[in-house]
């Protein structure tokens, strides 16, 4: 019986397919993962030690480069957190308007997650779908707010201006024609035997073992624990519309994928709502021009497309945030990758990380 | 059946390759950037700013450096402004703060730069070249 | 009507020309053999890098086209240029060797890569006659030579002193040698019909019906595993660009990563060159000269592969082994089988 040894191989920093910079150092028998360990920290800014030199209004533009492909549900977590702390009032139309552009940035960000897993998996045109139809969407909120990708629209106090008369119609026929683009994501990639089989039945985690270590959004309803800030504690006024949480029943790479695949869908329905019921009036609540939150601490979370966003924040009185901290669901869903990658092959470890979905701007904060 | 998916994914494939093309052709072609676009450069107007500073304060990440001058009638003047892109967020506060309208972008999104000196921009002295005479710049404000 | 056009056109017929003018010139007939022999050579190897350069270009344009883009269109009139500029960029690139990697070995690989790449063109009927070899073992020949392709990866996956690539290598020759089997399985069932090993006989077999239609599944199989030998997407684990990097590549760089490029479109080429040849008819077709004829078979065939290539994705390496072996494999005897039965019933009826 010869003797066989397992190597290490680093994955990443540079690397194809670690979506930024993450580094995974491999522990593998031939091509069997003995273990993956996550190394973070490259792309690391000090985001949370930032936000104590800025006033509160401040460090909005902050929060935008933590997760760069859904900054909307981010501006919208930081928001309603010094909301909290203030205890303001925000006028109906922001709320609504808050809605529709964070349902948006969801499709937005699961069509990157569909374009990854695609591009993951070797396939190079589902990758350029996915894009394509993102773009539709960056030309909405370039309308609304003048960028495709930092957003800074939500304010603390409402959004930061009324949006075009154009942007109702082009919302509507974006949604119009959503249900289209869905159609063709699963001819090519949904519907294609070779995905199915790459991704059904690997990278398993069950559904207690996933709420223990702390996963949260797709990742966690992939493993059918029904758990949806949107519905469990409601924000905003997510109370007020009808969606259903889709839910998968393994948590293996299959479901993960499907969840999100079927999330776009009810994120484009809850767009419709709002967008039906949206009423007149202003957008900005009255909000002092120095903000002086109340000395305490507050913590908030929202459901971001990669999962639960909280941010706490301590007020000492001041005009800056004596500490901010933020809880990345990235950051916290990457600690599955070691637990799940152990026992498969190199192409499967590739394959979990797509489907877990982390961002690297998000997990070095 | 298994195989049927392939084979939709192939048409659909095919379908695209003689579709439409959806890119543009970059330099040839431009794509219009909307009336909101937060991009390019800082537009200084020196002739409307108060010199109050405010745009520098609501910086959070101290983009803007100015400097100013009282003279003898208890005027602030602007005596330099320097906009240093290169740390810019582009998050529009600095617009949004001030109150005569003096600075905005100027949607030059192709402000990429061979050194990096050459992000800072020196905003008051732009505008004193471009400034156009008093009359016209009267007209201009009507006209808005 | 149109078979004297294709007879002057024809590449037999440029020879025996070509022939007759040489032997006014040249005062004895092995010298004409041997300028004749050194001109198929040199047409061969144009062949082989103008359709590299060709097929890269024309690989790039197919996958911006299905994606939705347009691909190359800077350099020279809708960008037919860009794949000359990129070699000539590769050509002025500096030349890296990996620390520790095994000198010689690393050296040899490309060149030993492209050597059985070129080799087997030596095999293909173009035209009527016109066959630099027709050897009696001709298919037998493009087996044994082609799967010579193995080594070098395995060679360059160990050289370079990369976990990459010797991951890459390692995957190559799992890959390679369970995909051959179905290959020569599914061309046995076209040589038990022709019962010749001899290229030019398994084209004229083929006169009144192609063996596409007598053979479809013996097809099918042939272009899985074809695209399977030439490691091209969705097969491509060799190379698997987001897990493996670029697999044995991984390391090299400038002129010798071109040579394994080069010896890949003249894989592919190959590849889609014998699928006509086997079951499209060869360079048989009205009107046209045959060797038009073929060309425009083989760039048939080069788009599916390309089409297949820019659809799908990539399995895993483990469902790869179990569909070479689990289904390609039995389906290419039930294949035998069924032609030996239909072969047999024939000839009792007759």
């Amino acid at each position: 019986m010869p003797k066989t040894q397992t190597y290490t191989l680093n994955m990443g920093p540079q690397h194809p397919s670690t979506h930024g910079v993450l580094q995974v150092v491999m522990e593998l028998d031939g091509e069997r993962v003995v273990q993956a360990i996550p190394q973070m920290g490259y792309l690391h800014r000090g985001i949370e030690k930032l936000a104590e030199s800025r006033t509160y209004a401040q460090f909005i533009p902050y929060t935008d480069r933590l997760d760069y492909v859904s900054s909307m549900g981010n501006n919208l977590g930081y928001c309603q957190t010094i909301e909290k702390l203030l205890e303001l009032d925000i006028p109906e139309r922001a709320e609504y308007l808050r809605v529709i552009m964070a349902e948006l940035n969801r499709i937005a960000s699961h069509l990157i997650f569909m374009s990854s897993v695609a591009i993951d998996l070797g396939a190079t045109t589902g990758m350029m779908f996915g894009f394509r139809d993102r773009e539709r969407i960056l030309d909405l909120f370039d309308m609304a707010c003048g960028a495709r990708l930092t957003y800074s629209y939500i304010r603390i106090g409402g959004v930061r201006e009324d949006v075009p008369p154009e942007f109702m119609a082009a919302t509507r026929q974006f949604l119009a024609d959503f249900p289209e683009m869905l159609a063709e994501y699963h001819e090519l990639l949904t519907g294609n035997e070779i995905l199915y089989h790459r991704l059904r039945g690997s990278g398993v985690i069950s559904g207690p073992r996933a709420l223990e270590i702390g996963l949260t959004g797709a990742s966690l309803r992939a493993s059918g624990v029904d758990y949806d800030i949107r519905k469990a504690e409601p924000y905003g006024i997510y109370d007020r519309f009808d969606f259903c949480v889709p839910l998968g029943q393994t948590g293996d790479n299959w479901d993960r994928y499907r969840v999100r695949m079927e999330e776009m869908k009810e994120s484009a329905g809850i767009v419709t709502q709002a967008l039906d019921a949206l009423p007149d009036g202003p957008v900005m609540a009255k909000v002092p021009k120095v903000l002086k939150p109340p000395p305490g601490d507050v913590y908030h979370r929202i459901e971001n497309p990669r999962g639960e966003l909280g941010f706490y924040v301590v007020s000492d009185g001041s005009v800056k945030p004596y500490r901010l901290h933020v809880r990345r669901p990235s950051f916290i869903n990457l600690q599955a990758l070691n637990e799940i990658c152990q026992g498969l092959l190199i192409a499967d470890v590739v394959a979990v990380l797509a489907t877990l979905d982390p961002l690297m701007g998000e997990v070095d904060c | 059946m298994q195989g049927k998916g392939l084979l939709s994914g192939l048409k659909v494939t095919l379908n695209r390759f003689f579709g439409k093309k959806v890119t543009v052709h970059y330099p040839e072609e431009k794509l219009p950037m909307p009336e909101r676009f937060r991009g390019g450069e800082l537009d200084l107007d020196h002739q409307k700013c108060i010199a109050c500073g405010l745009c520098a304060m609501a910086c959070p990440n101290k983009v803007i450096e100015l400097t100013t001058q009282t003279d003898e009638q208890k005027k602030r003047h602007l005596t330099s402004y320097r906009y240093r892109s290169g740390r810019c967020l582009y998050c529009n506060y600095c617009i949004e703060a001030c109150p005569t309208n003096a600075i905005r972008w100027d949607k030059n999104y192709e402000n990429s730069r061979y050194h990096r000196q050459q992000l800072d921009v020196d905003c008051l002295a732009i505008s004193k070249k471009k400034a156009p005479p008093a009359a016209q710049d009267s007209a201009k404000e009507v006209a808005e | 009507m149109g078979k004297p056009m294709q007879e002057v056109t024809g590449l037999f017929t440029i020879a025996t020309v070509l022939r007759k003018l040489l032997n006014q010139y040249l005062p004895n007939p092995q010298w004409v053999d041997m300028v004749i022999t050194l001109v198929n050579i040199g047409a061969i190897f144009t062949l082989i890098s103008l359709s590299a350069v060709v097929l890269v270009y024309v690989e790039r344009k197919v996958s911006a086209y299905m994606q939705m883009r347009v691909g190359p269109n800077r350099v020279g009139p809708w960008g037919t240029l860009q794949t000359v500029a990129d070699m000539i960029k590769l050509m002025s690139k500096e030349d890296i060797m990996p620390d520790g990697a095994d000198k010689w070995l690393w050296i040899l690989a490309p060149v030993l890569l492209f050597i059985p790449a070129a080799a087997v063109y030596a095999i293909f009927p173009f035209d009527h006659q016109a066959i630099f070899a027709d050897l009696n073992i001709g298919i037998f020949y493009f087996i044994a030579v082609s799967s010579q392709a193995t080594l070098p990866f395995l060679m360059a996956g160990w050289a370079s002193n990369s976990k990459y690539a010797l991951v890459g290598g390692m995957r190559t020759v799992a890959q390679m040698l369970s995909y051959e089997i179905p290959l020569v399985f599914s061309i046995l069932g076209v040589i038990m019909l022709t019962g010749s090993l001899r290229m030019s006989d398994i084209v004229a077999a083929q006169q009144q019906v192609w063996f596409v239609a007598v053979q479809p599944l013996a097809f099918v199989i042939f272009v899985i595993a074809a695209t399977a030998e030439s490691n091209r997407a969705p097969f491509d684990l060799v190379e698997s660009e987001s897990e493996l990097v670029a697999g044995p590549f991984t390391e090299y760089s400038g002129m010798r990563w071109a040579l394994f490029f080069l010896a890949e479109y003249a894989n592919l080429f190959a590849a889609s060159a014998i699928g006509v040849t086997l079951f499209l008819g060869g360079w048989q077709g009205p009107w046209l000269p045959g060797w038009l004829w073929f060309m425009l078979k083989t760039a048939l065939m080069i788009f599916i592969f390309m089409w297949l290539r820019w659809t799908f994705p990539r399995p895993r390496v483990d469902q790869l082994m179990a569909f070479g072996w689990k289904v390609l494999l039995p389906l290419a005897l039930v294949n035998v089988l069924i032609t030996g039965i239909g072969m047999q019933t024939v000839k009792y009826f007759r």
